[in-house]
């Protein structure tokens, strides 16, 4: 093997290869994915309002912004952050939304049983979620910024016998909210892997 | 519960955010400064009523933030303000609604009525339901797939609209024994169908039926009773070839071969042709094609495409005496007639002359019987072989008479009268 091709069994002995262009590479896939799961999701959240009738989805519709648990928006000081700090709080809302998407899709099940590409859009914006989360994470590895570690599960099957006895309303309320963040996050996503994708301000 | 609860932004504090199960707490009613969240309650909840029945709902106020009071509150039921003189306060805290005369709900997830503030903040909802119970569902049909599965089919009572979602549910069990089973595959050919994959027992005759549930009430519909083997349908005959027949310009020949799944069965199978000129819109139909694997259509206009299509009906499997299913009808196969060579009526034909055999009463009997034979028998070989030699014969006479023609001479009478007759009539 050449000097020019390095060494395999120690990619660091030769500096000539440089570790860069697959960072770039790899942030460069995430940011686009980020932006097709940014369309994705707001694809669900209108979805999501037509199936639960008027005034869901109305111009000025404004309910309770009730809290879910373990997860706001993205707070108004985001984008002064540090973009690794961006960054894993980015990952942190990404890892908490599946669970909660879940709970809106079992929720919507009984309550619009044929709406069938409504219940697969949530199934897939969880999965989404996961891949996204996990892609800003190998980000962050790449960039040498820490992570988060090992965070307590969500209590998903708390929150999922709450909504089963929870009345219809707040249950469409809560939908609504986890849908709005969800298109929130990856949208916010979207924006910080930009600053660090090539040809952004970073 | 904090009031404004921080974003994950402020929790960089390198702490985990408490975990906490804050849907119950929503759910709840836990009040948040600002956001008018669940400082009301909606009563009833999530009602479940018939059309045209009449609803009072009251909206409480929990007095958070102190001193709150009914006053100002309003209704909206999806999205829209209901007139205030269906309102009415009951106490300083309590605004009461009545609303007659329901109509079906617009949603399947409820109508949402919404009890608002003055300044419109939404203080609490609840979803209403109305509808109606289910009829009994009816007209079940059901087919097998070469013996292998069982595919049903059924119509909603009132015509399927309840406002309300309705869960139906296809049961069968064997007649005589057996447990309910449960059909698990829906809406495979269309919103109202089954489809049962496997298992299926032959020779002994199932109990069909479908229940019908949903929040009003159920039904159920009459059972049917079938045995598998006399539902049958099969797959339509594959490789069906049309082409032509000779230079006959008014026939076409059809041929096919046995649906293979069932061809070791099809004993008494029936087939069933049908064509129709390309441009055309308008089938004909060939009813009586037995257990053959070939046709030939004849009648046809010369110089046309057509379109056929041919289908089975597996009747008879195993000794069943029911008509059996048919299939769906194979893919169109095209084929073009051959061309007139007969010149039209301006083209120079030779016209008969007063008195000459070719217009006489003999040519007119045979054209008749072979126009009855035609109609009568178009699977029919032996008549077929005696029509095309008559065709043949009578377009090979029309070439000599024109031959004759441009001679200048025209057959006489008698010749024509020896020429019109075929030797084998």
């Amino acid at each position: 093997m050449s000097r020019r091709e390095g060494n395999l069994e120690d990619p660091q002995a030769d500096s000539s290869i440089s570790p860069l262009p697959h960072l770039e590479s790899k942030i460069q896939q995430t940011h686009s994915l980020a932006r097709l799961l940014t369309k994705y999701a707001e694809q669900l959240l209108q979805e999501y309002v037509q199936h639960q009738g008027d005034p869901f989805g109305l111009p000025g519709f404004s309910p309770p912004r009730l809290p879910v648990a373990d997860l706001s928006a993205p707070a108004p000081g985001h984008a002064g952050l540090p973009v690794p700090e961006r960054l894993r709080l980015d990952e942190a809302a990404l890892a908490a939304l599946p669970p909660l998407l879940d709970v809106v899709r079992r929720r919507q099940a009984e309550l619009n049983p044929r709406a069938l590409r409504l219940l697969r859009r949530l199934e897939d914006a969880a999965r989404q979620a996961r891949a996204l989360g996990a892609a800003v994470e190998a980000v962050l590895a790449a960039l040498g910024a820490e992570t988060r570690g090992p965070r307590p599960e969500p209590a998903a099957a708390a929150i999922a016998a709450a909504t089963v006895t929870a009345g219809v309303f707040p249950a469409k309320v809560l939908g609504l909210r986890v849908c709005g963040l969800y298109r929130e996050w990856v949208s916010r996503t979207e924006a910080d892997l930009g600053q660090l994708a090539p040809g952004g301000p970073a | 519960m904090p009031a404004g609860r921080p974003g994950p932004a402020a929790q960089s504090a390198r702490r985990p955010p408490p975990l906490l199960p804050l849907l119950l707490l929503c759910v709840l009613g836990a009040p948040q400064a600002g956001s008018g969240a669940d400082t009301a309650v909606i009563s009833p909840q999530d009602p479940t009523l018939l059309i045209g029945s009449s609803l009072q709902a009251t909206c409480s106020v929990h007095g958070d933030p102190p001193g709150a009071t009914a006053e100002g509150l309003y209704w909206t039921l999806n999205g829209h303000r209901l007139p205030p003189e269906l309102s009415r306060m009951l106490n300083a805290s309590t605004l009461a609604l009545a609303l007659a005369n329901l109509n079906g709900s617009r949603q399947q997830s409820g109508d949402n009525l919404m009890c608002h503030a003055r300044d419109g903040s939404i203080l609490a909802g609840s979803c209403l339901y109305v509808g109606l119970p289910p009829e009994k569902p009816f007209n079940i049909s059901c087919w097998s797939k070469n013996m292998k599965d069982l595919t049903c089919r059924w119509t909603p009572g009132a015509h399927g609209e309840t406002f309300l979602h309705t869960n139906y549910s296809l049961k069968y069990k064997l007649r005589w024994y057996g447990q309910d089973n449960t059909c698990e595959e829906y809406h495979t050919v269309g919103p109202h169908s089954c489809h049962i994959p496997k298992d299926l027992a032959l020779f002994t005759p199932y109990e069909i039926w479908v229940e019908a549930t949903n929040r009003l009430g159920s039904a159920r519909s009459d059972v049917l009773t079938l045995d598998i083997l006399d539902v049958v349908t099969t797959d339509p005959p594959p490789e069906v070839h049309v082409s032509r027949v000779g230079g006959l310009e008014d026939q076409l020949s059809v041929r096919w071969v046995s649906p293979p799944a069932l061809k070791d069965f099809l004993f008494q199978a029936k087939y069933q042709i049908r064509y129709r000129v390309e441009d055309s819109v308008d089938w004909k139909v060939v009813d009586d094609v037995s257990n053959q694997t070939s046709c030939r259509l004849a009648g046809l206009k010369p110089g046309t495409v057509y379109f056929v299509q041919v289908r089975c009906n597996p009747f008879g499997i195993y000794g069943s005496k029911k008509a059996g299913i048919w299939s769906e009808w194979s893919h169109p196969t095209a084929a073009s007639t051959p061309r007139s060579e007969r010149p039209g009526p301006g083209g120079g034909a030779c016209e008969p002359r007063g008195g000459e055999p070719s217009s006489g009463p003999v040519r007119r009997e045979l054209k008749q019987f072979l126009g009855w034979l035609k109609k009568h028998a178009y699977c029919s070989n032996l008549s077929f072989r005696l029509y095309d030699q008559w065709r043949a014969w009578m377009q090979k006479s029309h070439k000599t008479r024109n031959q004759h023609r441009t001679r200048g001479s025209c057959p006489r009478a008698d010749g024509a009268r020896r020429e019109v007759l075929p030797d084998k009539l």
